[in-house]
C-alpha cells in the first residue's frame, strides 16, 4: 500500500470484528487509510510506531484496555491524538477517558458522521497551524483579540456565545462540526437536548453573518452538522 | 422437631425453668429459716420456764421441806398440760411427779438432756420426747423439770408440710405458666414463620399479624411490616418501570421495523430508499436518547453520579440555561427570563443543568397559555395570557431552588405526583414528541442531591423547582449529599 503525505492514517483498535471492518471501510471511502487491531497490545505496538494521524480506541478491549494503552503511550511520548469510543457514555466515564490521556471522547452507539467529523478536528489539531490571531473565511474575519467580526466592509456585531459559536466554526473552517461537537465546545455541556435548540442558535448566527449577502458562507450539512466555508473554493 | 421439643427449646420456656429453680430455692430456703428460728425460739422458751421453775421449787424444799417439795409437785403435776415433774430419793427412788418410765440413767447426770419419756396416766405404749433438767437438791434427792417436745415436732411439722407444698406449687404454677408463655410467643413466632415463607414464596402482599398489646413482638412485627411495604413499593416501581420500558421502547422499535419492512416491500426510487433510511436513523438515535435519559436516571438514583461533585453557584447554571435556550423560545414565541442570586451548591453540576434544561423544555414544549373561552359578563379585565418563562435561582433558608415558571395550562395537583415518574406522559402532552423521561430525571437529580423536585401553581401555570440543599458558608463541602431520601418509585 502507498501512503501519499495528503492522506491521512487512522488506527483503529477494536474488538468487535464488524464494527471494526465497518469504520475501516467507511474511513477508506472518504479517503483516509485504516488500520485495525483486534486487542490492546497490537493497539499499542502499531501504535507505537508513531505512524498515526489519529487513533479511534475502544474502551473496553481483551488484553489490555484501551484507558491504558493510551497511558502508556503518554508515558513514552507519544502525542497522537486519542479518540475513545465508549459504550459507557457518562458525564464521569468521560472525564476519566480524558483525564488517562484521551483527546476526544465518544459514546456509542455514535454515528459515522460525528465520529469523522471529530477525526478530522483531532488530525487538525495535531499537525495544524498554531492557534492565530484572526481566522479568515472568503470575506468573513474574525479577530480573537478584539473580539471584531467583519464581513467585507460590514462590521458585525455578535452577542458573546454567538462571537464563541463563530469562532469555533471559522477555527474549523472547512470542516464538519456536528451539534454535539457545538454543545460541547462552546457550551460545554455533554447532555443531548431533546429539542434542536443548536439548530436555532446557528440560524441567528447565520441571519447575521450570511443574512444580506450574495454569497452563503454557513452551510448545513445534512444528517451531521455544520460547516463554515468559502463556497466558491 | 415435636411441638413439645419445640415448646421446651424456647427462650421462654428455658428462662422460666431458670426462674423456676431460683424461686424454689428461695421459697425453700425462706422456710427453712423459718423453722430453725422457730425450734430455737421454743428451745429457748422451754430452758427458761424450767430454769424458772426449779429456781421456784429449790425454794419451797429449802423453806417447806420435803413434804412441800412434793405436795407441790403432785399439784402441780395434775394441771391440764403440766410440765414433767420427777422427784428422786437418794436411791433413786421416785417419790413424786408424772413420769412414769424413763430412759435409763437419766436421772443418774445432772443437767439438760433430751430424751423419751412416758407419762404416768399414759396408757398407751408410744414414747414422748422430752427437754429436760435435772438437779440435785440438797441431801441427795434430786429433782427432774422438763417439757413435752411434742408441740416442737407439730410446728416443724407444719413448716415442713408448707416447704413441700409451696415448692410443688412453684413448681406446677412454673411450668403451667412457662408453657402457656412459650407457647404463646411459639404460636406468634409460628405465624410470622408461616407469613414470610409465604412472602418468600412470591406472595408480596402478605404481612405479619400485630397484636394490640404493643409488646417486642408486636413492635418487631410493625418494623417489618414496614420493611415489606418498603420492599413491595420498590418492587412494584421496578415492574412498572420495566413495564414501561417495554412498551416505549418497543413502540419506537416496531415502528422501525415496520418501516424498514414497508421500504423493502414495495420497490421503491432511490429517493424513497434514502427517505426510508433517513427516517429510521431518526428513530434510532430517538431510541437512543431514550436509553441514555434512563441509564443517567439509574445513575442517578443508584448515587452513582456522587463522583463528579463540587462547589458551584446555582445562579451560573440558570444563567447558562436561559442563554442555551432563550432563542428557542423566542422561535417558538414566547420570552424566556432569568432571575439570580448567588446561591452556592455542592452537586454536579452538568446534571443539575441537564435537570433545569429538561424543566424549561417542559416549559417550552407544554408551557403555552391556553385561551379559554371567557364566560359572558366575566371581569373585562382579565389577565392577558402571558407568553413568558421565568428560570430562577435563588437562596431560600439552607436551600437552594432553582424554578421554571410558565404560564400554560399546568398540572392538576391530582397528576403532579404522577408526572414525575417514568415514561408518564399526561394526556395533554401526548401529542408533543418526548420521552416523558424529561421531569424524572430532573426528580431524580434531585434525590441524588438530597433534595426534591416540586411542581407547584403558578396561577395559572405551572413551577417546577428543583430545591437543593445549599453550601452553608462553612462547611465547604456539603455532607447532605449522603444520607439520601429515598425516592419511591
Amino acid at each position: 500500500m502507498t501512503v501519499t503525505d495528503t492522506q491521512m492514517r487512522l488506527l483503529i483498535v477494536e474488538d468487535d470484528r464488524e464494527s471494526a471492518d465497518y469504520l475501516v471501510k467507511a474511513f477508506r471511502e472518504v479517503g483516509y487509510v485504516a488500520d485495525h487491531a483486534g486487542d490492546g497490545e497490537e493497539g499499542l505496538s502499531l501504535a507505537d510506531t508513531g505512524e498515526y494521524d489519529v487513533l479511534v480506541i475502544d474502551r473496553m478491549l481483551p488484553k489490555r484496555d484501551g484507558l491504558s494503552l493510551i497511558g502508556s503511550l503518554r508515558e513514552k511520548g507519544n502525542r497522537t491524538p486519542a479518540l475513545i469510543l465508549s459504550a459507557l457514555g457518562q458525564v464521569d466515564d468521560r472525564i476519566k477517558g480524558l483525564r488517562a490521556g484521551g483527546d476526544d471522547y465518544l459514546p456509542k452507539p455514535y454515528s459515522f458522521a460525528e465520529l469523522l467529523a471529530r477525526v478530522e478536528v483531532l488530525s487538525r489539531r495535531h499537525g495544524g497551524p498554531a492557534e492565530e490571531t484572526t481566522y479568515r473565511v472568503g470575506d468573513l474575519e474574525l479577530d480573537r483579540l478584539s473580539h471584531r467580526v467583519a464581513r467585507g466592509k460590514d462590521e458585525l456585531t455578535l452577542q458573546p456565545r454567538e462571537f464563541r459559536l463563530l469562532e469555533y466554526l471559522m477555527k474549523h473552517a472547512g470542516q464538519v462540526v456536528t451539534r454535539t461537537m457545538l454543545l460541547e465546545n462552546v457550551w460545554d455541556y455533554h447532555f443531548d437536548p431533546q429539542t434542536n435548540v443548536i439548530d436555532v442558535h446557528i440560524s441567528r448566527l447565520r441571519s447575521k453573518i450570511d443574512k444580506g449577502f450574495e454569497r452563503p458562507l454557513l452551510h448545513t450539512i445534512r444528517g451531521a452538522g455544520y460547516m463554515i466555508r468559502d463556497g466558491l473554493r | 422437631m415435636t411441638a413439645f421439643g419445640k415448646l421446651i427449646r424456647t427462650t421462654a420456656f428455658r428462662l422460666t425453668l431458670v426462674y423456676l429453680f431460683l424461686f424454689a430455692l428461695f421459697a425453700a430456703s425462706l422456710l427453712g429459716y423459718f423453722a430453725w428460728n422457730t425450734r430455737r425460739l421454743i428451745t429457748e422458751q422451754i430452758t427458761t420456764t424450767v430454769n424458772a421453775e426449779i429456781g421456784e421449787i429449790s425454794d419451797i424444799f429449802g423453806r417447806r421441806g420435803l413434804r412441800g417439795l412434793v405436795l407441790t409437785i403432785e399439784n402441780r403435776a395434775l394441771r391440764p398440760g403440766a410440765n414433767l415433774y420427777l422427784v428422786t430419793t437418794p436411791a433413786g427412788q421416785a417419790i413424786a411427779g408424772n413420769v412414769g418410765s424413763l430412759a435409763p440413767g437419766v436421772m443418774a447426770t445432772t443437767g439438760w438432756s433430751e430424751t423419751d419419756y412416758r407419762r404416768l396416766d399414759e396408757q398407751d405404749t408410744a414414747d414422748h420426747r422430752a427437754l429436760l433438767r435435772v438437779t440435785e437438791l440438797s441431801s441427795g434427792f434430786r429433782l427432774l423439770i422438763g417439757r413435752d417436745l411434742e408441740e416442737r415436732r407439730r410446728l416443724f411439722g407444719i413448716v415442713a408440710n408448707a416447704a413441700q407444698w409451696s415448692v410443688l406449687i412453684v413448681v406446677v404454677l412454673g411450668l403451667g405458666g412457662g408453657i402457656f408463655v412459650a407457647r404463646r410467643v411459639l404460636r406468634r413466632i409460628d405465624a410470622m414463620t408461616g407469613t414470610t415463607q409465604r412472602i418468600m414464596a412470591g406472595d408480596l402482599s402478605g404481612r405479619l399479624p400485630v397484636g394490640r398489646s404493643g409488646d417486642e413482638l408486636d413492635r418487631l412485627a410493625e418494623n417489618l411490616n414496614a420493611m415489606l411495604e418498603r420492599i413491595e413499593a420498590l418492587m412494584m416501581g421496578l415492574k412498572e418501570v420495566s413495564d414501561n420500558i417495554a412498551h416505549d421502547l418497543k413502540t419506537p422499535l416496531t415502528r422501525l421495523r415496520n418501516r424498514a419492512e414497508e421500504a423493502l416491500a414495495k420497490s421503491g426510487s432511490e429517493a424513497e430508499y434514502r427517505g426510508a433510511l433517513e427516517r429510521t436513523i431518526e428513530e434510532s438515535d430517538g431510541l437512543i436518547r431514550t436509553f441514555n435519559a434512563l441509564l443517567m436516571i439509574a445513575r442517578a438514583e443508584s448515587g452513582q453520579a456522587r463522583g463528579n461533585m463540587d462547589n458551584f453557584d446555582a445562579a451560573d447554571v440558570a444563567n447558562g440555561i436561559h442563554e442555551l435556550y432563550e432563542p428557542l423560545a423566542e422561535d417558538d414565541g414566547m420570552t424566556l427570563h432569568v432571575k439570580t442570586e448567588p446561591a452556592p451548591l455542592h452537586g454536579n453540576r452538568e446534571l443539575i443543568s441537564q435537570a433545569l434544561a429538561n424543566l424549561v423544555e417542559n416549559a417550552i414544549k407544554y408551557g403555552k397559555p391556553v385561551v379559554a373561552p371567557q364566560p359572558l359578563g366575566a371581569d373585562a379585565v382579565a389577565k392577558a395570557p402571558s407568553k413568558e418563562i421565568l428560570i430562577e435561582a435563588r437562596r431560600i433558608g439552607d436551600q437552594v431552588q432553582l424554578s421554571v415558571t410558565d404560564h400554560g395550562p399546568g398540572i392538576p395537583p391530582a397528576d403532579r405526583k404522577h408526572a414525575v415518574e417514568r415514561f408518564v406522559r399526561l394526556e395533554a402532552s401526548r401529542t408533543q414528541p418526548g420521552s416523558g423521561l424529561g421531569l424524572s430525571l430532573a426528580s431524580a437529580v434531585a434525590t441524588l442531591h438530597g433534595g426534591d423536585l416540586r411542581l407547584g401553581d403558578a396561577y395559572p401555570g405551572l413551577t417546577a423547582t428543583l430545591a437543593i440543599p445549599a453550601l452553608s458558608a462553612h462547611d465547604g463541602v456539603a455532607a447532605q449529599t449522603h444520607d439520601v431520601p429515598q425516592k419511591v418509585a
